[in-house]
């Protein structure tokens, strides 16, 4: 009798602790959700290698809550101490109506830890440092003219702060939401986890998600403000740039935008710096390292505590809707500008630029400059905008990094 | 819980008048704006300076090198296959043996896309490197590099 009383005690304990006498139904959407954006990441190969972990984590955290959760104190009276061969000696202790507590510290979960890359803004910049490996400067250089087009498509970012503003968001949280307009996910995280990390797990997916709909989002945008004969221009070959001039290139970077804009100066730095790994030559397993292992590593722990911070109670409020409308104004209103300053190019060098190529200056490299590529070439199969759209695209890094470091200064 | 952690660094929303919103949304746009466009102006400022400086001080190392080599070796007719600026009569480079037409045509594409249309080089000769494969030069550079 006493074997079965203790089996049925034993068999209450587990279903008592059990996800379905725990979770409500907000976790049950989340993981409904989550379930989608796995389908789309394995299926339809959107961003897998983001969407993937990031969904993961989300069905991580709506199926285990605890697995964020941060270290605590738990009060226990001796006999709880003595019945769970926890040590009292060397334990705080605290008096509550006359019973004596001994404080007993419990860990956190294991993606909290995980997390606080993010939460103390230590990832993004790693992963600027394996962008910085990845990214050749060479079509910027060769064309400083598209850095315009790159700093228009962050105009988006400001009016979108606007839009949040009367939404009725703070203005923390408004420049936090505005960056998703920058369409660079690193970006978007680093602020957001400085100026609004309560709406990071929103913020982040909308980033992301929109960055793998700018095939889809981008097109009718840049056809509807172009003329065909503005598609069809075919545009110079860049000169060819020196080893010299790329080297130099980052050093200088880093040097202006860290003086003038120190905000800004973790992700340049850090993008700089992994640039300078890949055209210096002589550090070559480093920049390998810094682009393919630690990169890995990083989008892993990133994308996954990302996505835990979806939880069902945090993510399905009316705020994450406001988000991800906010989001698709800024992704779009971006777009828009980098095209119609690629116009007024146009117009300046007596139709030498392929406005197309403003598109590109929402970061979202190399998809965005694609995108360029993709639009020209159905109006005249025989033009290739993508070296020159890869110009305004590594532009739109450099611009969204500028951008956030203003809006940490000013919203921070 | 994870929201309890997530809402400790929400920050206290005061909300804000309608002129103070319009205050707000101004200043951030105005900032942003001047800020980033600045900031973009300068950096094709300087990298439209340094390139012009880097460029003329290689094109002058470049001149010097040749006049060392023309000193030096004032009757070398054993060049190594490089490009020069195009001259008026338009011969047809040296091939060797065993290179097809297409190759010369690809090798040609690539070359004109490098420099441009603008720019006009000629192809003095092509001929196959000799030793090892380029694979076999990657297998051996990556067992043999120093640690």
């Amino acid at each position: 009798m006493e074997i079965f009383d203790g089996f049925l005690k034993a068999i209450n304990g587990i279903l008592s602790s059990s996800g379905i006498f725990t979770l409500n139904w907000q976790n049950y959407v989340m993981i409904g959700i989550s379930i989608v954006l796995l389908y789309l990441a394995i299926k339809k190969q959107y961003e897998p290698l983001l969407l993937l972990p990031i969904a993961f984590g989300m069905l991580l955290v709506n199926l285990y809550p605890a697995i964020m959760n941060p270290p605590s104190v738990e009060l226990l009276t001796a006999e709880q101490c003595a019945a769970q061969h926890v040590e009292i000696a060397g334990h705080a202790s605290r008096v509550i109506d006359g019973v004596t507590y001994y404080e007993n510290p419990t860990y956190g979960g294991l993606l909290y830890y995980l997390y606080q890359g993010v939460k103390l803004g230590i990832y993004p910049p790693l992963i600027f440092l394996g962008i910085g490996c990845m990214t050749d400067f060479g079509p910027l250089i060769a064309n400083p003219k598209s850095l315009i087009l790159g700093a228009a498509a962050q105009i988006g970012i400001f009016v979108t702060f606007t839009g949040a503003i009367f939404l009725g968001f703070s203005e923390p949280e408004a420049g936090a939401i505005g960056i998703i307009g920058g369409a660079d996910g690193p970006t978007a995280i680093y602020v957001t986890t400085k100026l609004a990390p309560h709406l990071l797990g929103s913020i982040a997916i909308a980033a992301y998600s929109y960055m793998a709909l700018v095939p889809i989002i981008q097109p009718p945008i840049m056809k509807a403000l172009t003329t065909k004969k503005e598609r069809m221009v075919v545009m110079e070959q860049l000169r060819p740039v020196s080893k010299l001039e790329k080297i130099m290139f980052p050093i200088i970077v880093v040097i202006l935008i860290a003086i003038f804009l120190p905000d800004a100066a973790p992700l340049v730095g850090m993008l700089m710096l992994g640039n300078l790994f890949k055209e210096s030559g002589v550090v070559e397993r480093i920049a390998k390292a810094a682009q393919n292992e630690l990169m890995n590593i990083i989008t892993i722990f990133l994308g996954t505590t990302v996505g835990a911070t979806a939880s069902g109670q945090n993510f399905l409020t009316w705020n994450t809707i406001k988000i991800i409308v906010l989001g698709l104004i800024a992704f779009s209103m971006g777009t828009a500008f980098g095209i119609l300053f690629g116009k007024l190019m146009y117009k300046f060098t007596g139709g030498k630029v392929n406005p197309l190529i403003g598109s590109a200056g929402v970061s979202a490299v190399p998809m965005a400059a694609r995108v360029s590529q993709k639009v020209g070439q159905q109006e005249n199969p025989g033009n290739f905008l993508l070296m020159h759209a890869m110009g305004p695209n590594v532009a739109g890094v450099i611009g969204s990094a500028v951008a956030a470091g203003v809006l940490l200064n000013i919203a921070g | 819980m994870v929201g309890s952690i997530l809402a400790n660094a929400a920050p206290a929303v005061a909300e804000l008048s309608l002129n103070e919103k319009w205050i707000s949304s101004a200043k951030v746009v105005l900032t942003g704006f001047i800020v980033v466009f600045a900031m973009l102006f300068l950096l094709i400022l300087v990298i439209k300076i340094y390139s012009t400086v880097v460029s003329k001080a290689q094109e002058k190392s470049i001149m010097k090198a040749h006049k060392k080599e023309k000193i030096a070796q004032p009757n070398d007719s054993l060049k190594k296959p490089v490009l020069h600026p195009v001259s008026k009569s338009p011969e047809a480079p040296v091939v060797q043996d065993g290179i097809d037409d297409e190759v010369i045509a690809v090798i040609a594409a690539a070359v004109s896309t490098i420099y441009g249309p603008k720019t006009k080089v000629k192809i003095k000769s092509v001929r196959k490197s000799g030793g090892r494969s380029a694979w076999a030069n990657a297998g051996i550079l990556e067992n043999t590099r120093p640690f």
